[in-house]
């Protein structure tokens, strides 16, 4: 784990000492060939995990995030260094900072094995974006939804905390390795059921649930390019890690406390689809899309089954490359107009028809083209869901047609039709932004011909 | 006849008379038997220009057009060397290097699930269904049979002796 530790460490020196017209190039190629080296953890030998020191491990759920998070930090300096031309040096080199701070604590978010070193990085993850969206956001709003954002996660993730140490004194150790073979069945009682909620209540705000998902888009729309693609890409996964690992502390009481959620993540994805189709603003769109396919993890997570989990793991590092392949069209069209209203760039596939080629297999990927790995994740949580309730086909068959109506909607109102009159003076498709869609893409294309390494640890 | 006022042929007057001004004298005539002088006037034809106003759908002026002084540009910089080597390293780190080189050792990754308990974890199907096709074929050109019937060597079991 060092190997990929002490280069995002040192990528801090490496941008505030490198030659100012170097930046960028250093940062970016340094972050890809870390994202290279965080690829051999996906050489998962056998079903237990590979135990890189006493503090680290991965196993086949948390090697396909890291790679997802290695892969992203290149692609959030790629999409940041337009916006970021005109401010000074040392502001550029903060923002890069905050980005390389971030990456390297969900890094060891996503492979710490005891749970108090989790919780730490968990919250500490919240600084560095919350410093990005109050900091660089575009609009006044930004200031709303930072403290949206950091008071939503912190009042859901303070009960954690408690739990954590509570579990701790009960059992000894928050070793997750160990604890995995210590537990005993969590009896029905008022005082379990409250640990139950304590511990999962930080990650149903993260995912985020449907009841407690205004922090999303107000912090999505707000937020510059770079704090959009991690919060949609990573932040949200975070969510869903830490509920496939607690939940395996927390049974069979899950099967009793499970239902408000499910009710509540069934319905929320519904009603989050159907608000997609009313947004005039792309980012929310895009937004309110991610709170529906998280919403589908959640109900794959506390079902339980093999094939959920597989389906959970698939659709988030599906939905990672895609969402955040989705916001950077968006701000391919924000840097252009200056305004996230869809209908003021429409037609764009007669001026921009490469990035229309781009904005299509997004499209098509958002909502789960066959045979992209975002079908394999929805199909998988739908079969199983059906087979803990039949009545879930309804819902989740609404809501997959909605998710293909409010796709096509966003790619129809962009791309197609007549250009409005005042686009027509837009600059052309610039190599970096292409080189972006494609950084994106690629990965999510190639997964679809090996998917058995995002299908996690029940593969 | 009032009615024809707003007839059909006065609204198209008056339409005209709205977008293009009146009708203007383009020379000038003095008339011989009044003091009538028609001349061309001075500010005939001249409407107010419209105020500039800047839409906020205009490009913004303090955009900066990365294509104005370099024509090549990448959208990196606007240095047009950093610009090239910038585009450079992005693509050959990040598609020569990263994905070619991950793709490749993603796909050559050993057929993992649990290899030391094949059976219960349904681990190593790949290698042992290229395993039978191997032993299938040269055992066929071999003349061998394809499987024998004896699970087990029958010279390496060890009996024990009879004891009557």
């Amino acid at each position: 784990m060092l190997k990929i530790i002490i280069p995002t460490i040192m990528l801090i020196p490496l941008t505030w000492m490198s030659k100012p017209n170097m930046i960028w190039i250093n940062t970016t190629t340094y972050g890809l060939l870390i994202s290279l080296i965080s690829l051999s953890y996906l050489n998962q030998p056998n079903d237990n995990t590979l135990n890189s020191s006493l503090m680290f491990f991965s196993d086949s759920l948390s090697a396909p995030l890291l790679a997802l998070t290695t892969w992203l930090l290149p692609l959030m300096l790629m999409a940041s260094q337009h916006h970021l031309s005109k401010e000074p040096l040392t502001r550029k080199k903060l923002y890069i900072s905050m980005l390389i701070l971030l990456q390297l604590f969900l890094i060891m978010t996503f492979t710490a094995s005891e749970l108090i070193f989790f919780y730490i990085l968990f919250e500490a993850t919240l600084i560095p974006t919350l410093i990005i969206i109050t900091r660089w956001g575009n609009q006044t709003e930004r200031l709303n939804a930072g403290l949206y954002f950091l008071f939503y996660t912190l009042m859901g993730s303070l009960p954690l905390l408690v739990a954590l140490l509570y579990i701790h004194n009960f059992m000894g150790s928050l070793n997750f390795l160990m604890i995995q073979y210590w537990i005993q069945p969590l009896p029905n009682s008022w005082s379990n059921i409250f640990l139950w909620l304590a511990c999962m209540m930080a990650f149903m705000v993260k995912m985020p649930l449907y009841g407690l998902h205004l922090w999303l888009p107000k912090a999505h729309v707000e937020a510059p390019i770079a704090g959009s693609m991690v919060l949609a890409a990573v932040l949200l996964k975070l969510g869903g890690y830490g509920m496939m690992r607690i939940t395996t502390l927390l049974n069979p009481l899950t099967n009793f406390m499970a239902y408000p959620f499910m009710m509540l993540s069934l319905w929320g994805m519904i009603m989050t689809s159907s608000i997609c189709l009313r947004q005039t603003d792309l980012k929310s769109l895009i937004a309110y899309s991610s709170v529906s396919h998280m919403a589908l993890v959640i109900v794959a997570v506390l079902i339980q089954t093999p094939w959920s989990y597989m389906g959970a793991t698939a659709l988030m590092i599906a939905h990672g490359l895609t969402s955040s392949m989705l916001f950077c069209l968006a701000n391919s069209n924000y840097e252009r107009i200056h305004s996230r209203t869809m209908i003021l760039a429409r037609g764009l596939q007669t001026l921009l028809p490469l990035m229309a080629a781009w904005w299509l297999l997004a499209s098509l990927t958002n909502l789960a083209l066959p045979p992209t790995i975002n079908l394999i994740g929805e199909l998988f949580v739908v079969m199983s869901s059906f087979s803990w309730s039949n009545i879930t086909i309804i819902l989740m068959g609404i809501n997959i047609i909605i998710t293909a109506l409010y796709s096509l909607y966003m790619l129809i109102t962009t791309q197609r039709g007549k250009y409005s009159h005042h686009i027509k003076n837009i600059k052309p498709s610039f190599t970096r932004e292409n080189a972006l869609m494609t950084l994106h893409l690629l990965p999510l294309l190639l997964l679809s011909l090996n998917p058995k390494i995002i299908l996690g640890p029940i593969y | 006849m009032a009615a024809g006022l707003l007839g059909l042929g006065a609204r198209r007057l008056l339409a005209v008379a709205a977008t293009r001004g009146l009708p203007v004298a383009h020379v000038r005539w003095e008339s011989s038997s009044s003091r009538a002088v028609i001349a061309p006037s001075a500010v005939a034809g001249k409407r107010t220009p419209e105020p500039t106003v800047r839409w906020q759908e205009d490009p913004d002026p303090e955009d900066e057009n990365l294509y104005e002084k370099n024509p090549d540009s990448h959208g990196y910089d606007k240095d047009p060397v950093v610009d090239l080597w910038n585009m450079r390293v992005v693509f050959f780190f990040g598609f020569s290097i990263v994905l070619v080189f991950g793709s490749t050792f993603v796909a050559y990754l050993p057929d993992y699930r649990c290899m030391g308990c094949p059976r219960e974890w349904n681990g190593m199907q790949e290698w042992a269904r290229r395993e039978a096709e191997r032993l299938v074929k040269y055992r066929e050109a071999n003349g061998l049979p394809i499987m024998e019937s004896n699970c087990f060597d029958p010279s390496k079991i060890q009996l024990p002796e009879d004891e009557d």
